[in-house]
């Protein structure tokens, strides 16, 4: 394991170019990351991150939308692209052969967009409804709540946008912001599969090397106190979620905690999912996740359950997230190290997700870790180091968000 | 695929009737395995629906040999990532590990194929599935298909609801749970498939011998005819803030050779950035979002699309897809929208042979229907050799014609 480096390389215009090479592979994965989100969308234009992302198909270069899609289509690509809170991301699958003309259309895209001003509209109208469907999606708008309330600083923003920003937002707005934004410099593109790094330089160097721009930078990261709020909705189930102060990836205990977070919630042997459904049947779903964004992480708890039984499972959910400060076993610390280590192995037989934690990697830290390096700090944690640091950081005083036909008694 | 060529397909039937197959690959890092059950929804009387779930749920909670906790602390120290789902026709478990844990994962597995059944375990595992449903209640999304269907197959069994409801669930005994098992697990009806680092020799000898007791018998499944709903049905469902609308048509199933081209043509009326619909809707604005499929199922098949949008688009959205389908039917697909398919589906095929995970999926699956095994380059040889008429002459029987539209709204 960790036979593949990867090699990594600022270019002149500041994009980040990172290439694992796999010469055995007929295919390249690639996933673009630009530092383009709702956390950098204009005040007031909230969502307009989301809207240029879905402009941006409507034409570029010499083609007008429909070329622009025949022409990805005919050359086999297969494409996802997708605004969230901190990035816009563009993801491809293609046959390595067809690297350079695949990374000329994305110039097209990224330098040359039309942007026109008839096609904006109907951006618009699927944006508002993306917004609108959160409605019907309870866990989902529970999270953007819980979100809210973590943060004071834009990072508490809905991914989707607000309504009003998506109404205000003018074709002009927008195309000031795109040139503000969309911009190399911070800007991450990592491939895995069967293309040599010089090779990948060379090309993304033809396509992109003319791509100027500075970016704009994430704003810092604010918090709001602790504290809990209720959505009231007529909800065949409750939806409860918490989030808990954690550590970042650059703490030097992060693959401590990790470890600690995985005897909560790793696997089906976890003491969440096992006193949560197994013994009692509260749930069907269950779980604890690291979360964050660059600079913040929170471990994020999550549980559905119909009404009568809401008290109680949050009620379990908050005595055995306290329980952990005592320590896990000998026992239940292996488990976690066998199953990360398999995790490790199997995520990283898949281009596209070794793709994309590469990308991840160099937003985050700026850096890709190998993999015989998370391997090994794993290996280094032992029972006195975990339930040391449990006992030093324990995990408490949550944001909490519920929504339901009737509020929560907390503890 | 340099590594398809080291690609050895096995194949053996036991004295008790398992068949036992396995994909062998002997340079991936993992070893993929799972029973595919030919159970499924459409397998059982009304009053006991849900049970083929309910019953995939009550298999991780142990046999003779084991209870539910030590289930889970099995897999875990296998590090195995693994899960089971239940489908009209299927129920499937399935997991990796590393090789080194291959042979625990096959004991573990099939030790669960005969569960205990516990009447404890058995009442809190109903609370869960009364959980699962009340979750997809507050889904309009989910529910969609799940009664779209139900109304489109009137009575036909492929229109049976997998989750069940309350009161079949509610009312559902051990007893009948424990005769259900004991009709449709029978070795003649099971599959046990492998995919990746496979020790064939040891897996068959292991296999035999943790079988050898196992009662035979024959699991038989009904084909009546369909008599399927054509024309328009709305139905309320007061908890939606948007419309879901839903076609179905016929398709062609799982034994038919046509099915490549059936699938392609799915693609071009509806996939996401570049098809009839995209361009007929999303790109109009018109929609947050529309898919079409074709599901190709034991000796039926069927056509179907999805949209969400919001109130106000919903006469448009389906006026829309009735003029698209008709115009597809009398127009025909074009020479050149069947070769943009045909490059993204050569594009997915070349990554779908990277993990052992998809292929026990791809190889478990496409054995339970046709009782052959396909390997990926025969898949790609067969979609690069569609042509123009097969596909068009999918169009001449008019499958759309025959479309059934189904609607949730709020009111």
């Amino acid at each position: 394991m960790g036979m593949a480096l990867t090699k990594v390389e600022v270019l002149p215009n500041g994009l980040t170019l990172a290439v694992e090479e796999r010469p055995w592979s007929p295919t390249v994965a690639m996933r673009l990351l630009l530092p383009v989100g709702v956390v950098t969308d204009p005040e007031g234009m909230e969502g307009a991150a989301g809207l240029l992302e879905g402009w941006l198909w409507k034409g570029a270069g010499g083609r007008d939308a429909r070329a622009l899609a025949d022409a990805f289509d005919g050359l086999g690509v297969q494409r996802a692209s997708a605004s969230g809170l901190e990035h816009t991301a563009f993801a491809a699958q293609f046959l390595a052969e067809k690297l350079r003309p695949v990374l000329a259309l994305y110039a097209d895209v990224l330098m040359r967009p039309h942007l026109p001003e008839e096609a904006l509209e109907p951006v618009r109208q699927a944006a508002l409804q993306q917004w609108a469907a959160m409605e019907d999606q309870p866990s989902k708008k529970m999270f953007v709540a819980l979100r809210r309330a973590v943060f004071r600083s834009p990072h508490g923003r809905n991914p989707d946008g607000e309504r009003a920003g998506l109404e205000r937002a003018t074709a002009r707005a927008l195309r000031e912001d795109f040139a503000r934004r969309y911009a190399p410099r911070g800007a991450v593109l990592a491939m895995v599969g069967g293309v040599r790094f010089e090779e990948a330089k060379e090309a993304v160097e033809e396509a992109l090397g003319d791509w100027r721009g500075e970016g704009v930078a994430h704003p810092p990261v604010e918090l709001s106190p602790p504290h809990a709020l209720h959505i009231e909705q007529n909800t065949a189930q409750v939806q409860i979620g918490l989030a808990y102060p954690d550590v970042t990836l650059t703490h030097p205990e992060f693959y401590t905690a990790r470890l600690a977070v995985q005897v909560l919630s790793g696997g089906s042997s976890s003491r969440l999912f096992t006193e949560v459904r197994e013994k009692r049947g509260l749930v069907y779903s269950v779980s604890a996740t690291p979360n964050g964004v660059k600079g913040y992480s929170y471990l994020r708890v999550y549980a559905g359950t119909t009404p009568e039984r809401a008290d109680e499972t949050l009620r379990v959910l908050q005595e055995e997230i306290a329980r952990l400060s005592e320590g896990v076993t000998e026992g239940e610390l292996q488990r976690t190290k066998v199953g990360l280590r398999a995790a490790l192995v199997m995520q990283d037989e898949s281009s596209r997700h070794r793709a994309a934690s590469m990308a991840r990697d160099l937003f985050m830290l700026g850096r890709v870790r190998p993999l015989d390096e998370i391997e090994a700090r794993i290996a280094e944690v032992d029972l006195p180091r975990v339930n040391r640091y449990l006992a030093e950081h324990p995990y408490r005083n949550p944001w909490v968000a519920t929504l339901g036909p009737r509020r929560l008694v907390l503890q | 695929m340099t590594q398809t060529k080291s690609l050895e397909f096995k194949e053996a039937v036991l004295p008790n009737g398992l068949t036992v197959i396995a994909e062998a690959n002997p340079e991936a890092r993992s070893v993929a395995l799972g029973y595919f059950c030919k159970t499924g929804s459409r397998d059982e009387p009304p009053e006991m629906a849900g049970v083929s779930h309910f019953l995939e749920h009550m298999l991780f909670k142990g046999s003779e040999r084991r209870g539910a906790l030590e289930v889970n602390l099995e897999f875990d120290r296998m590090g195995a990532q693994y899960n089971a789902f239940t489908s009209e026709e299927n129920t499937v478990y399935y997991g990796a590990v590393l090789p080194e844990f291959a042979l625990d994962l096959l004991e573990l597995w099939t030790d669960l194929m005969r569960p205990a059944l516990r009447p404890e375990d058995f009442e809190t595992e109903k609370k869960v599935i009364l959980e699962e449903i009340a979750l997809y209640e507050d889904r309009p999304q989910a529910m969609l298909l799940d009664w779209g269907r139900a109304r489109y197959f009137r009575g036909h069994p492929l229109g049976n609801s997998v989750l069940g409801t309350r009161s079949s669930i509610g009312g559902l005994s051990r007893e009948q749970m424990a005769a259900y098992h004991a009709q449709r697990y029978v070795p003649s009806n099971l599959v046990l498939a492998l995919a990746g680092r496979v020790d064939w020799e040891r897996v068959l000898d292991r296999v035999g011998v943790l079988t050898a007791a196992w009662p035979r018998g024959e699991a038989l499944r009904s084909y009546p005819e369909p008599s399927l709903a054509t024309g328009e049905l709305r139905e309320a469902y007061p908890k939606a803030t948007q419309a879901y609308i839903a076609v179905f048509a016929p398709g062609v199933s799982a034994q038919d050779p046509r099915r490549y081209a059936a699938q392609v043509l799915a693609l071009i009326l509806g996939e996401e950035g570049n098809s009839r619909l995209h361009w007929a809707l999303t790109d109009k604005g018109l929609v947050e979002s529309v898919g079409a499929g074709m599901d190709e199922a034991d000796r039926a098949g069927l056509f179907y699309v999805y949209v969400q949008t919001a109130l106000e688009n919903e006469e448009r959205v389906r006026d829309t897809l009735r003029f698209e389908l008709e115009r597809l039917e009398r127009e025909g697909v074009r020479a050149e929208e069947l070769e943009r398919a045909k490059n993204k589906l050569a594009t997915s095929l070349a990554f779908a042979g990277e993990t052992p995970m998809q292929r026990l999926m791809s190889v478990g699956l496409g054995y339970t229907y046709n009782r052959t095994y396909e390997p990926l380059q025969e898949v790609a040889r067969k979609i690069a050799a569609l042509t123009l008429e097969e596909v068009n002459a999918l169009l001449e029987e008019k499958p759309f014609s025959r479309s059934f539209f189904y609607t949730l709204a709020p009111a």
